[in-house]
């Protein structure tokens, strides 16, 4: 396939946390706001004046600071952002908009908190508390706490605009994007894709790290070229997967995946799109704000919802995925140490081939992709098995 | 054979070493003094050479040790006399008369973690009282009396009714008990109390039993793993699940409630737990950043849905006097544990030991309001009134008073003890101790349910290790409060949040200049860190930091790891 436009700039714009349009945005006068996870709504960090970063340690080394601090039986993900922040490379950041949603990312924003790593006067790392469940009594606990902890502090240290009006403003331009960002990726459902899982990655993760004003034009230009785009005759694939897990803000971790013959055709894991690229919808009587707070926890997929039918709603929605995307199979990533991950990996390897009949690929994995030799071997033994599968299928009819 | 002969025969199978040159020869006047001494009051602590009792490399004893006439006796007749009898009298007296000891035999033919562990128990109190006289023997014995007591009554109620011993049939019993995770407080189901019957689930097939016998749960964590599961998350976690593989969960209730606390992997837990229990389940979480205001009246909401899922699933009404009843009685359980911290703080007269502590508080505070709470409680108040009231020093060879912090290890519990008898280290208070320590208030149901929630928000482990780091550094003004001067840090090496500011408490331990020690371990998993291995991690300190010399030089250096 030829060439997506801005795919180049775009891989480019990941190398660095701080990278070109976030200087740009800063130099425009923006406050940027660094995040960790999915339950701090970005749409809320984009209101105008400031702009949302999605924290991220590209071209990470050896923590070893960082490691010293939180040892090294914590996850690589959480160490990396540590050992990024001492190193400087989150000084542009003018605010952490923290969550307790895990507890090494916890940890990590608790060492931005006590100790003097960000070299920015204006930085202040704020904690939210974000509820287990989806019920009404979380939905109006997170609103408050969304309200308290995010667009209080907000307009307390920067005047940031927090209205109902502004917060519909951020909402039209979010949904704006999820919708390119859901166009772009529908091209994934084809029999015959035409945009690999790797591309796809890319464009997701700049839209979770780059001022969004910066982006939006690009990618109303990757929607128009993928309206044109062909697939190749010949398929550099041998079958297609859904890619599930932890933490995964890697694009080249998806590559590794498809030069084994997988073409990653969903991104259902933390910085994915599956959930996450949804319209958020304001009802009838509903205030901007509780639709933004119902609308995260209603659509997050996340293993830290402990009630009963959201823990086995997860698994068929899984499948639902696989399903619409037409996938052969699922690879489930875990970050190592996570322990909500290394929970839901082993539940699904179970349930997913034995409920619904799906094969899985379950691995644990590193957040710094040094060895990937045992990884590229896994990956190529799982598309034979699927392939032996299909042949194996094909026979019987 | 002549009685010299005899003497060294005996000296040699149960005394081990010769006694050293230099020390009284037998037979001098002076000798005989300090023989008769030895035999009424029992050894000098620097002469018991404890490490001498146990056999070859097993940590298992010779015999038990000689306190003198009075304290021998005592432990003897009213611990290991006593204790035996009750572990036989508390079957027929929790199991409903004889049937209770058929179902007794049942689950312990049925289940693993029972089967291991019923004999073991007097070498736990023998573990954990080593080396004890006078109050602190007494009132530690209580404790662990109580939590025997309690554990029997638990699982003969679980037992009672349990599918699995009885060909499936759901027993009337068995549709009035509720199932729990054993980190949901007991207190949640005071207004249930006189009507159903709330057993934590893991509690005793985990919990209590991996204190009794290490070797036990060893299986479970496997059991885990061997389905995928990696070996890195809280092998607690692992262990209450492998439990569930294993399939060596009683079946005893038709619901199940399930909580957050302590940590993610209890959160992940529960999921693993649901797709084989396969029942009505009820998640209760506790917000994480619980020191926020409005967090508070979402967490009184959970409280309430719990209440009314239990209602729908039992039919039956919440009952706010029932309530309100125990709760105050819980009440005087925590005024006594103030009136205990108190003395322990600021007194040598503390009659309870480190690990007596530690596991009779995480015990009752846990499991909430039960009469064996109150009844060993008043006795250890009359030991404690006394000490106090005598000025007797309770542990009189203390060099340091030590505040153990983080989680402890559940397969040595009992460190303090052997911390003390080799080097004279005070453990006086732990970490999980200091939990649940506040009052409920019964004036107005509000109040009562404002002072539940924030109650079940600090619960042990949860309170100090989660919603901000300032509630793990709190660790400065609880060693100031309890007057310590060292700390032994608990090094959980799968706690994600404890090793995620492991640095932060090295930088802050030089630079108020404080004697820590760092003890590695893996929770219920002996494995990962021995005993052995956690000894020489004291005894380095203690001889290359501390330059001191140890007060029994035979407890340095012997092999356990077969002990249960």
């Amino acid at each position: 396939m030829r060439d997506l436009k801005h795919i180049i700039e775009f891989e480019d714009l990941l190398q660095e946390a701080y990278n070109a349009l976030a200087r740009q945005a800063k130099e425009e006068g923006k406050y940027a706001l660094g995040y960790t996870c999915y339950f701090m709504p970005e749409v809320l960090l984009d209101l105008p004046g400031c702009f949302s970063v999605r924290l991220r340690a590209p071209r990470s080394g050896s923590p070893d600071i960082a490691t010293y601090y939180m040892s090294n039986r914590t996850c690589l993900y959480g160490r990396c952002l540590l050992e990024r922040a001492l190193e400087g490379g989150f000084n542009f950041l003018d605010a952490q908009m923290a969550t307790e949603t895990c507890t090494v990312t916890c940890r990590f924003q608790e060492h931005l908190q006590m100790m003097d790593i960000i070299q920015n006067p204006n930085f202040f790392c704020e904690f939210t508390d974000v509820p287990f469940k989806k019920n009404d009594n979380s939905i109006e606990h997170y609103e408050k706490q969304l309200r308290a902890h995010v667009l209080d502090k907000l307009t307390e240290h920067f005047g940031i605009d927090t209205s109902d009006e502004a917060l519909l403003t951020a909402i039209n331009e979010h949904n704006e994007v999820c919708r390119l960002i859901r166009e772009i990726g529908s091209y994934r459902k084809l029999d015959k894709p035409t945009i690999t899982g790797t591309e796809f990655s890319i464009i997701q993760l700049v839209t979770q790290v780059c001022p969004k004003y910066l982006i939006i034009d690009k990618l109303r230009d990757i929607a128009e070229d993928l309206k044109t785009r062909e697939p190749d005759d010949k398929l550099a694939y041998r079958c297609k997967v859904v890619l599930t897990g932890s933490e995964e803000d890697d694009p080249y971790f998806v590559k590794l995946i498809e030069e084994c013959g997988a073409l990653v055709v969903a991104d259902r894991h933390c910085y994915g799109s599956i959930p996450g690229r949804e319209d958020i919808v304001v009802r009838e009587g509903e205030t901007p704000l509780r639709a933004i707070a119902r609308h995260y926890l209603e659509t997050s997929m996340c293993p830290r919802f402990m009630e009963q039918h959201t823990m086995r709603e997860r698994k068929q929605f899984l499948a639902d995925v696989a399903k619409e995307y037409k996938a052969d199979g699922i690879i489930i990533c875990q970050m190592k140490f996570c322990e909500y991950w290394s929970y839901e990996r082993t539940i699904d390897t179970l349930i997913m081939p034995r409920d619904y009949g799906i094969p899985v690929c379950s691995i644990e994995k590193e957040y710094v992709n040094n060895a990937v030799g045992q990884l590229r071997t896994r990956f190529q033994a799982f598309v034979e098995s699927v392939e032996i599968k299909k042949i194996q299928g094909g026979a019987a009819k | 054979m002549k009685m010299g002969e005899i003497r060294d025969k005996v000296r040699g199978k149960f005394a081990g070493k010769p006694a050293k040159e230099g020390t009284v020869k037998i037979g001098s006047k002076r000798s005989l003094k300090k023989v008769a001494s030895d035999f009424w009051y029992g050894k000098p602590h620097e002469e018991r050479r404890l490490g001498d009792l146990y056999i070859g490399d097993t940590g298992l004893y010779k015999h038990r040790e000689w306190r003198g006439v009075v304290d021998t006796m005592y432990y003897f007749n009213m611990i290991w006399l006593y204790n035996y009898a009750h572990m036989v009298t508390d079957i027929m007296k929790y199991g409903g008369g004889p049937k209770g000891v058929i179902n007794f035999a049942k689950g312990t033919w049925r289940y693993r973690w029972m089967g291991q562990t019923y004999l073991t128990v007097m070498h736990w109190f023998d573990r954990g009282l080593e080396g004890m006289r006078g109050p602190i023997l007494r009132g530690s014995a209580w404790h662990y009396r109580g939590m025997v007591s309690e554990t029997i009554r638990q699982f003969q109620e679980m037992f009672a009714c349990d599918k699995k011993l009885h060909g499936g049939i759901e027993s009337e019993q068995w549709k009035h008990n509720i199932a729990h995770n054993e980190t949901v407080s007991g207190s949640i189901f005071y207004g249930f109390h006189d009507v159903l019957e709330d057993i934590p689930l893991e509690m005793i097939p985990y919990f209590v039993t991996c204190h009794v016998n290490n070797h036990t749960v060893l299986h479970y964590i496997d059991a885990a793993q061997s389905i995928g599961l990696p070996s890195d998350p809280c092998p607690m976690c692992q262990a209450e699940y492998g439990i569930f593989v294993l399939d060596d969960y009683p079946d005893f209730a038709p619901t199940m409630i399930t909580s957050n606390e302590a940590c993610d992997g209890s959160v992940a837990t529960s999921v693993l737990q649901d797709w084989f229990l396969n029942r009505p389940l009820f998640a209760m979480p506790q917000p994480m950043r619980y020191d926020d205001p409005l967090v508070q009246k979402h967490c009184q909401k959970e409280i309430e849905e719990c209440w009314k899922f239990i209602e729908k699933q039992y039919g039956v009404k919440f009952d706010w006097d029932m309530y309100c009843k125990y709760a105050e009685e819980q009440n005087k359980l925590t005024a006594f544990e103030h009136e205990k911290w108190d003395v322990a703080a600021n007194t040598p007269y503390y009659p309870i030991n480190g690990v007596a502590q530690a596991l009779y508080r995480i015990y009752y505070s846990q499991d909430g309001n039960r009469p064996i709470w109150h009844e060993i409680d008043e006795y250890v108040r009359k030991i404690m009134n006394k000490t106090v009231r005598n000025q007797i020093v309770t542990l009189p060879k203390t060099r340091h008073r030590v505040i153990a912090w983080s989680c402890a290890p559940l397969y040595y519990s009992n460190w303090c003890t052997w911390a003390y008898n080799c080097w004279g280290l005070n453990c006086v208070i732990n970490m999980d101790s200091l939990m649940f320590d506040q009052f409920l208030r019964t004036d107005t149901y509000e109040h009562a349910l404002e002072d539940l929630s924030w109650y079940n928000e600090k619960a042990p482990m949860r309170a100090m290790a989660v919603g901000g780091h300032e509630h793990i550094l709190s660790l400065w003004d609880y060693m100031e409060k309890f007057n310590c001067d060292m700390v032994v840090m608990y090094d959980q090496l799968q706690c994600k949040g404890m090793q995620g500011i492991h640095g932060v408490f090295e930088d802050e331990f030089r630079k108020r200049d404080i004697h820590a020690i760092w003890v590695p371990h893996a929770l219920p998993d002996k494995r990962t860190v021995s005993r052995k291995e956690i000894r020489k991690i004291i005894n380095d300190y203690m001889i290359t930091v501390m330059r001191e010399e140890p007060l029994d030089p035979t407890l340095l250096d012997f092999e356990d790891d077969s002990s249960w």
